[in-house]
């Protein structure tokens, strides 16, 4: 960590290192929003926001990417949330006078495991994005998601189990 | 046949990469736009501010002279030799005469008229 990369408000985090973490985080942020990218690269820039100010202060009490993936993740919850709802709305609304499927970003029809995780409760799809996409353990992802580590080995034991039924009933594994 | 836990990790993570493909906008770009708004911020807040100071010392300054509240009238003290009370409710309906009564309830420690001196 460069001296000169340290935040002013946030001792603890360097640009550098935030740097390393850019494209998981802003994937984290996108699977918030629904996939809608100007929504997602807003949430970033209000979560870069939120570590230049010093309101969300970082003391080491996790990983630097556990900490940041739940600065994302509480954003989204009190801000983005009913924002992406009235945004599928408008979709759903726009995609039906135009005779289109209402999809925010151009969905892989034939992705069948793309579908069987969308079909996933919220919690579950959370938890497998966070421990199979972005390489973090049960305990980091389910502080992400703020459950406990008992809550989350639960959605995610439920999530495979899920998972496997509905890829080997579609006869692909 | 079952998936593993690693062939399921791998098949997520190239649907995931290539949901994200592409997406990822700069981190420079994204990290200036969030100084930018920063910035923007705190100057709103400055002007905000600064207005709001700027506004109080104004009504300071030019605030109207009638405008404050007067207790007692001193032309009308000055015209004549009797003052009747401000508060009705707290003093008795009473007009005294400044050079007649009241050297005689300063120095009194009697009631007067039925009010306690």
């Amino acid at each position: 960590m460069r001296d000169s990369d340290v935040l002013d408000k946030n001792p603890h985090i360097s640009r550098s290192a935030l740097e390393a973490i850019h494209g998981q985080l802003f994937g984290w942020a996108l699977s918030r929003c629904d996939y809608d990218k100007a929504a997602a690269e807003d949430l970033m820039q209000q979560a870069y926001i939120e570590l230049l100010t010093g309101k969300a202060r970082f003391e080491k009490r996790s990983s630097l990417k556990t900490f940041v993936f739940s600065v994302v993740q509480n954003l989204a919850r009190s801000r983005y949330r009913r924002i992406a709802s009235r945004l599928r709305l408008v979709q759903a609304a726009g995609a039906e006078v135009a005779g289109e499927a209402a999809h925010p970003v151009e969905p892989d029809e034939n992705s069948m495991l793309w579908e069987a995780v969308q079909e996933l409760p919220q919690r579950q799809r959370d938890i497998v994005e966070l421990v199979f996409c972005r390489d973090m353990t049960i305990e980091a992802a389910s502080s992400v998601m703020g459950v406990t580590t008992g809550t989350g080995r639960v959605h995610y034991e439920r999530a495979k189990k899920a998972l496997r039924n509905k890829l080997s009933k579609w006869g692909t594994t | 046949m079952k998936l593993s836990d690693e062939q399921l990790r791998a098949a997520l993570q190239k649907t995931q990469a290539d949901r994200e493909s592409g997406t990822v906008p700069a981190f420079g770009t994204t990290w200036a736009s969030a100084e930018n708004r920063v910035r923007a911020r705190r100057r709103r807040r400055g002007m905000v501010a600064g207005s709001a100071a700027v506004l109080a010392l104004a009504f300071i300054v030019f605030r109207p002279a009638g405008d404050e509240l007067h207790y007692i009238n001193t032309s009308e003290l000055l015209e004549t030799t009797s003052w009747a009370a401000p508060s009705d409710s707290l003093m008795p309906e009473h007009q005294y005469d400044i050079y007649g009564e009241i050297p005689v309830l300063i120095e009194s420690t009697e009631t007067y008229g039925g009010a306690l001196l």
